[in-house]
């Protein structure tokens, strides 16, 4: 078995003669939060109908836990918790109510089930406030308790902070992360806002009009778009060995036969400069460059649309 | 599936409508305690009291629109609120889902029956318009409780149109049709709907005074015109329910 607890291959949805979802191939790996990011409409819900089984997949594949979805359903569902869309509840009733509803559906059989799960989210337990009174906040709470509820080992969260104010953001991005590091949870979240990806997501998939556009790690995207110096040579391994023995320098990528890129930013270039010019190797150019992951986004999916 | 059951009589807390509908019940037996009051009449048939109270229109007009009703409340809920999702990754199988809707109706039918039996003795008993005998008030026990169980069965197709549909306008208005058209039906072709066909095996005893039937008493039809009703109900809506992921 992989260490993927979600693995989609080529998976592709077509409705009538619109696609919208093409050939998208993601990796959530255990214990990760996976943060799949696009645009509105860009197919991130869809995506997660289909590793749901919620939506009929048109060609590819989908597994959940190494096993295939369609089939499956009934031994992988009550390893996974999930929130699509806008998580809906029955308005007369309380929200311990509306969970002690789904424990009783799923079988659950902790005590405390209904009591954890709204203590996590940080909702009074056997409160007499009905879900119709709920703020928007709340709901999308208590559809994370209900997701929680049964302890599942995988977490799919669509769009968790829709609607929320700037708290409820940070709040809702609190808790998400602490699912992920106290209890160990795999997270697969979707959103359009970037910062908000950026500051959650251990992985990320980059999503634009339903294909995949990259799959890397947060950490990977930060070193090719944080600050660093860009230095064009004419002896590329010359210089490299000049910046490793005399600057000390080890962070650093090769971006073509002559392009270096330095991510130590506090270095002095004019002493590097000198250095280099001194031991025959050429400086074609050398510059500070400072590009966000915003750019990047904007640059990889051809425009605006990302906060 | 008890679970299933269990959750959907939870679902109906606060549900002030559901008491309200429960409420019409009463409404033939009251009218026939008027109708007898207005003409003065002592001593009467209890058959010809209760055939008023609890077997006339409550079996044709009220009790069908009243569990037309409640089938679209209980469908309406989730399409409206967007739960069938959360439902389905439980998960929740959907002919369970709709089985359980069914036993809600099931029961509520036969509460509403039986209602509708109590009110009727009260209302003839205690105003003196029929004397107290207990084989009549056993006899009118048990035709309630065959009405409130075939109209669950009769009502399934209200059911799977409402498991079919978002809104409630559709349904409500087919529960409309549907009930005025099995008593349209009752005098041209009773083995054509699964309202008149429940009405002929209400009366098959032939002790219901001033029933004429123009065609002849065929129970196994009557039960075959509700099961085939019900079975295309039961695949239509799981075809539906299948379109709703």
């Amino acid at each position: 078995m992989s260490n993927f607890l979600i693995e989609t291959k080529q998976l592709t949805k077509i409705y009538g003669d619109q696609t919208t979802v093409n050939a998208v191939s993601i990796h959530v790996g255990k214990g990760r939060i996976y943060g799949l990011l696009g645009r509105n409409g860009a197919g991130k819900t869809t995506i997660m109908k289909m590793i749901l089984g919620l939506t009929p997949i048109t060609s590819g594949e989908v597994k959940v836990f190494g096993q295939n979805m369609k089939g499956g359903e009934k031994r992988i569902y009550p390893r996974i918790g999930a929130i699509i869309e806008t998580p809906g509840f029955y308005p007369n009733l309380t929200g311990t109510e509306n969970l002690e509803i789904f424990a009783k559906l799923r079988g659950t059989a902790a005590p405390n089930a209904v009591k954890n799960s709204l203590e996590v989210v940080g909702l009074p337990y056997k409160d007499k406030k009905l879900f119709s009174k709920y703020s928007l906040g709340m709901k999308q709470r208590l559809g994370i308790a209900n997701a929680i509820l049964h302890d599942p080992e995988l977490l799919i969260l669509d769009e968790p902070t829709n609607g929320l104010d700037p708290i409820g953001i940070a709040e809702m991005r609190k808790f998400i992360k602490k699912l992920s590091v106290e209890y160990g949870k795999t997270i697969l979240i979707s959103s359009h806002i970037l910062s908000e990806i950026a500051l959650l997501a251990d992985d990320i998939g980059i999503i634009d009009q339903g294909i995949l556009l990259e799959e890397s790690s947060m950490e990977e995207l930060r070193q090719k778009n944080g600050r660093y110096i860009q230095v064009q040579v004419s002896d590329l391994p010359k210089a490299t060995l000049i910046l490793e023995r005399q600057f000390g320098v080890k962070e650093y990528s090769v971006q073509d036969d002559h392009t270096l890129r330095l991510y130590n930013t506090t270095l002095d270039m004019a002493a590097i400069n000198k250095a280099l010019v001194m031991q025959d190797v050429a400086v074609i150019s050398s510059a500070f460059c400072n590009d966000t992951l915003e750019d990047y986004f904007k640059k990889i999916t051809g425009g605006e649309g990302i906060a | 599936m008890l679970n299933l059951i269990q959750t959907e009589f939870l679902k109906l807390r606060r549900r002030k409508f559901v008491w309200f509908m429960l409420s019409t019940s009463l409404i033939m037996p009251f009218l026939a305690l008027l109708y007898f009051n207005y003409f003065g009449k002592k001593d009467i048939e209890p058959m010809q009291f209760y055939k008023m109270s609890a077997y006339g229109f409550t079996l044709f007009i009220i009790l069908p629109i009243v569990l037309g009703m409640l089938c679209t409340m209980l469908m309406r809920e989730e399409n409206q609120y967007d739960m069938l999702k959360q439902l389905w990754i439980v998960p929740v199988s959907k002919m369970g889902y709709l089985l359980s809707k069914f036993f809600v109706v099931f029961v509520y039918s036969i509460c509403f029956m039986l209602i509708t039996a109590v009110a009727s003795v009260i209302f003839s008993v205690i105003p003196g318009y029929v004397a107290l005998e207990w084989g009549s008030i056993l006899n009118l026990l048990e035709k309630c409780i065959i009405i409130g169980v075939l109209s669950a069965f009769v009502m399934l197709p209200i059911l799977a149109i409402a498991a079919s549909q978002k809104g409630y306008i559709l349904p409500a208005c087919v529960t409309l049709v549907y009930a005025f058209s099995g008593f349209i039906l009752m005098s041209i072709n009773a083995y054509l709907h699964p309202i008149s066909s429940m009405a002929l095996i209400v009366i098959c005893n032939n002790d219901i005074p001033g029933v004429v039937l123009k065609q002849e008493m065929n129970i196994p039809f009557a039960f075959l015109c509700i099961g085939i009703w019900d079975i295309v109900a039961l695949l239509l809506s799981n075809i539906a329910l299948k379109r709703r992921k």
